[in-house]
């Protein structure tokens, strides 16, 4: 479905991703994880068309993208939430949320969305006519999770979901994911907190300074030891067998 | 080298004119070649080099014409009256850079309009009448020593911007302008270098304006302060290639020579044509005629 | 008595600063371009009206419906001639560019205005140019109230599109944030065409009212720049109704100039509040960001 093919993606003259390849298949969850500076941002921008690569190719459902504007790629069915969230924050959340469902497919459905993203989040019906900047840093992610699939993504991108949230909240935005992926969306998630996202996603990669270093299926890489070494911390070692 | 060869042999050109014509038409001319490379010059420098786009300048070259004409209409020598001139300008030019570089880019570039409006309307109210020089003088007025106080002051102006430029001072200047932040975090302090380039780039219209008053016969004291002169210095150094020296000698020469042309003909025109070309220039070719002469001369000698 | 009248007029300048400083206020807050020939681009405006008048007898408040259109579709060929290849720099390039392209452009109408139409003032005289409201001993002619009830008006069908709309929000999402802007699927670029677009229209449409209300003649372009540069900076950007009320502070402050220091300083109160605001409170007085 998502097909990532020797991605070269420089900063001006700083070289951010080294042939990158991966591909997502249909209705699968996929990690992304990595130390920080790796450039996974990098690659979800790319994905999405904020940034150009300088080389390789990346096809979303057989079609090459990689020159598309963002409006364009968001159009064919992929999302982003962006790292640091970046709601319109002198919007209200009624209105963000509207706004996600800006592309012309998304606004044939956008009052059911709006239904059932307010079903999947009630606190956000709740405060539908507050100013998003005056939200809880949950209650952002939400928001912005909700903008995303009012776009009526088949692919969600999701950029350090669980930054800066208390371990309750990770749990609940987590489990909103997992239903996602059990309703059939292909998630594509980048995260720090690799105990969560490896327990929910079937596949991961590994990015280390532009490059893929590692990649296998998410229980499997739990138990890796350089994973657990270099991401799970100390405890995680000294349980390890 | 090539450069400051055929600087000097044009200003030789220059300085010889008068003494095989004796054309008033034709020494007018050159005097507005001179005072358009000054007035360039001196805007070029600050934005140009400095890279800190102001468009009040017609205020230091305003303030400049009214301290000399004052002093030199009152009876004082020439050269006090310049200098005064240069002087005000300047101290006015330190005054406001303080709050002035406070602000960033637009409102730097709208705010010293701001300012520079204010003096002319202010100057208007206060001098309404048409400044005239005396009967005594006039009967003596001579066009040469003004040509050549003008083109003293247009090499003047060229010199002092070549000579920053190589300066580790002027360097400071230019890495200012490329990335202010960046040459801050590197230990060139932005506020003095760019204090600096606005004191030199006052003074120098201040002595401008100085000229513009000892030649001019008759004016409105707030006609010097005119946007105009703004416009003039920026659509100069801009055609002929801002942020290097002998930019604005180009466009001087190419502005002055195409509006007497153009004035034949066409009643201001000549503003409508290098409006287009400023932009042309702007879009397409930054770096104005002195870009478009190199490139022409790399594709003769790849072709030849 | 004397101030009162003329603060009632000031009052009545003022709504159409307002609207002439929206249009910068668009442009500015959506697509962080300076666009220095906005006054230029309200003189045609004014002329469009004059001329339409002139020529066809049109009712210059009816002849709006033409001429807002028409400088509309002015802003799109500017943008997509020039402003365009503006906004692909990072923000201090962007403003530098644009103060310059907006600089050219000004030379160019500028000058075009005195060789088409010469430079006398021209202005709008209809049957009912004389008439006036009287409140008590006070004068206000009906056509400069007419122009303010209008402005105010078109403000606020402005502002319902930028709360309400599809590609109204888009545009407001875009000034806050463009990049977040186009993950939910806006095309930045022809945003960025409509704002300026938008902007141009108000203009234009600010001129027309002057030429009824009051005068034109070529050189009012650089005049109603400053106007509108002095009220943004004033009220800050983020608001419409924000601009409107900086520019009646505008016209309230000029004419208490005029009462107290004489006509010929009514410009410069302007410009030295100006200054003021801008040293000291550099996102204005109701804006949301510098």
């Amino acid at each position: 479905m998502l097909e990532v093919e020797r991605l070269e993606v420089s900063y001006g003259a700083l070289a951010a991703l080294h042939g990158v390849s991966l591909t997502i298949r249909p209705g699968e969850t996929v990690a992304l994880v990595g130390p920080n500076g790796a450039g996974k941002s990098t690659l979800l921008k790319t994905i999405v068309g904020l940034l150009v690569p300088r080389a390789g190719v990346i096809r979303w459902e057989g079609i090459p993208v990689s020159a598309e504007p963002p409006h364009r790629i968001i159009e064919r069915g992929v999302a982003l939430v962006p790292e640091g969230r970046r709601l319109f924050a002198r919007m209200t959340v009624r209105e963000n949320l509207e706004l996600g469902a800006f592309a012309k497919r998304a606004q044939r459905e956008r009052r059911a969305q709006l239904e059932r993203v307010y079903t999947i989040f009630p606190r956000l019906l709740e405060r539908e006519r507050q100013l998003a900047g005056s939200l809880s840093g949950g209650e952002q992610q939400m928001l912005a999770l909700g903008r995303a699939l009012m776009g009526l993504p088949r692919l969600l991108l999701l950029d350090e979901p669980s930054l800066g949230l208390a371990p309750r909240v990770v749990e609940s935005i987590f489990s909103v994911l997992a239903e996602l992926h059990r309703e059939g969306m292909s998630l594509f998630i980048v995260e720090q907190n690799v105990q969560a996202v490896l327990t929910l996603a079937q596949r991961a990669y590994i990015l280390e300074g532009g490059r893929i270093v590692g990649e296998g299926e998410g229980q499997r890489l739990l138990q890796d030891d350089h994973v657990r070494a270099a991401y799970l911390g100390p405890l995680a070692r000294g349980a390890s067998s | 080298m090539k450069l400051l060869l055929g600087g000097i042999l044009l200003a030789a050109g220059f300085a010889g004119f008068p003494l095989v014509t004796a054309r008033n038409d034709l020494l007018n001319l050159g005097i507005q070649i001179f005072l358009a490379v000054a007035l360039a010059e001196s805007w070029n420098l600050l934005g140009g080099y400095a890279g800190q786009i102001t468009l009040g300048h017609a205020a230091f070259f305003g303030l400049g014409a009214l301290v000399t004409r004052t002093l030199w209409v009152g009876g004082a020598p020439l050269s006090v009256a310049l200098a005064a001139g240069a002087l005000v300008a300047t101290a006015f030019g330190v005054l406001i850079g303080g709050p002035a570089f406070r602000l960033r880019g637009a409102y730097f570039a709208i705010g010293t309009l701001g300012l520079a409006e204010i003096l002319r309307i202010t100057v208007g109210n206060l001098m309404p009448e048409i400044s005239t020089i005396p009967v005594t003088a006039l009967a003596s007025y001579d066009l040469v020593p003004r040509y050549y106080l003008t083109l003293a002051l247009a090499m003047f102006s060229v010199a002092v911007v070549a000579v920053l430029v190589r300066s580790r001072v002027g360097l400071g200047m230019q890495a200012v302008r490329e990335d202010e932040a960046a040459a801050e975090a590197s230990g060139v302090g932005a506020f003095r270098h760019k204090l600096l380039a606005l004191a030199l780039s006052t003074a120098l219209a201040g002595l401008a304006g100085g000229a513009f008053a000892y030649y001019h016969v008759s004016y409105y004291p707030q006609h010097a302060f005119s946007p105009a002169w703004t416009f003039d210095a920026v659509l100069i150094a801009f055609i002929g290639g801002v942020g290097t020296v002998h930019g604005p000698v180009l466009g001087a020469l190419f502005y002055v020579i195409a509006k007497e042309v153009l004035a034949v003909q066409l009643v201001e025109v000549h503003l409508l044509i290098f409006g287009v070309l400023f932009l042309l220039v702007v879009l397409l070719l930054p770096g104005g005629l002195v870009e478009a002469w190199s490139r022409a001369r790399r594709l003769i000698t790849r072709n030849s | 008595m004397i101030l009162t009248q003329q603060l009632i007029l000031g009052v009545l300048v003022g709504g159409l600063y307002g609207l002439a400083a929206a249009g910068l206020s668009l442009t500015f807050g959506v697509l962080r371009v300076l666009n220095v020939a906005h006054g230029e681009l309200l003189m045609l405006g004014g002329y469009g009206t004059f001329w339409l008048f002139a020529l066809w007898q049109i009712d210059p408040f009816l002849s709006l419906l033409g001429v807002g259109p028409a400088l509309f579709v002015l802003g799109l060929v500017l943008y997509w001639m020039l402003f365009q290849f503006v906004v692909k720099a990072h923000e201090e390039a962007r403003i530098k560019n644009s103060l310059l392209i907006g600089f050219g452009l000004t030379l160019v109408f500028h000058t075009l205005a005195i060789r088409l139409w010469t430079a006398d003032e021209r202005a709008v005289t209809t049957d009912y140019a004389g008439a006036v409201v009287k409140i008590g001993v006070f004068t206000v002619p009906l056509v400069r109230l007419s122009s303010l009830v209008l402005a105010f008006a078109i403000l606020t069908a402005l502002h319902l599109f930028l709360a309400k709309a599809r590609w109204g929000r888009a545009i407001r999402a875009t000034a806050e944030d463009w990049e977040a802007a186009a993950l939910m699927g806006i095309p930045v670029g022809r945003t960025y065409l409509l704002a300026f677009a938008l902007g141009t229209a108000l203009a234009g449409i600010a001129g027309g009212l002057v030429s009824v209300s009051y005068s034109i003649s070529p050189s009012i372009g650089i005049e109603w720049t400053l106007k509108a540069l002095i009220v943004v900076v004033l009220a800050g950007l983020g608001s419409l109704f924000g601009s409107f009320a900086g520019g009646i502070l505008l016209g309230l402050a000029e004419a208490t100039s005029v009462v107290f220091l004489g006509g010929p300083y009514r410009e410069v109160v302007g410009l030295v509040l100006f200054l003021i605001v801008l040293l000291v409170r550099p996102q204005g007085l109701f804006g949301d960001r510098g």
